[in-house]
């Protein structure tokens, strides 16, 4: 399921935030939306599971179908 | 994990969260407009002017206006060096920051149709939103 974890410092204000279980691209829609309501991030790094395929189930049509 | 970003900066870029956060340090009284004059603690006008204003009356007896000037890339707060050092014990802005950032968090959450987790360790706040 996918997942952000957002972890505030309460001390300094400072905002960490980890997109987790979307592979592929998809996540930079999350990414956009903390964008448009945090402004510019300071530090941002693709982890290894952005650069995995999302899975996508093969979709066989009967032969004859419609 | 698929994507880490780190936010830092004082600027912040909604309105309506901005004032939200304002509200949950107990600044509700909030004047909005364009190019708003703001006063010092004697009444004397000063240089600046900002787009969102708490006036000095709800911030201390010795307190300058509090403003937030909007930029291109948010509101900006515009904020004497005295109120930096007094208000919410020299914590004002770390204080807005945090709140600001709980009140996107759950903006976050509402737009993703997620539920959130909070926990609390030392003065960190974790917040997990599933969706």
């Amino acid at each position: 399921m996918p997942e952000i974890e957002f972890t505030i410092d309460a001390e300094t204000g400072k905002l960490e935030l980890h997109v987790k279980g979307i592979a592929g691209p998809a996540c930079d829609d999350v990414a956009r939306l903390a964008k448009a309501l945090l402004g510019e991030p300071v530090q941002e790094r693709q982890t290894a599971e952005y650069y995995l395929r999302p899975k996508v189930r093969p979709q066989v049509r009967p032969k004859g179908g419609q | 994990m698929s994507k880490y970003l780190v936010f830092d900066q004082i600027c912040f870029p909604d309105r309506q969260l901005l004032l939200a956060a304002l509200a949950d340090l107990g600044y509700r009284e909030v004047e909005e407009g364009e190019a708003l004059p703001l006063y010092g603690y004697q009444g004397d006008r000063r240089p600046e002017t900002a787009e969102l204003v708490v006036r000095r009356r709800h911030l201390g007896p010795a307190s300058n206006d509090l403003g937030f000037a909007r930029t291109e890339h948010g509101y900006v707060p515009v904020i004497s060096e005295y109120d930096q050092r007094v208000l919410h014990g020299g914590r004002l802005l770390p204080k807005l920051r945090a709140a600001y950032s709980e009140r996107v968090v759950a903006a976050v959450t509402r737009r993703l149709h997620g539920t959130a987790r909070r926990t609390v360790e030392g003065g960190v706040v974790k917040i997990k939103v599933r969706f």
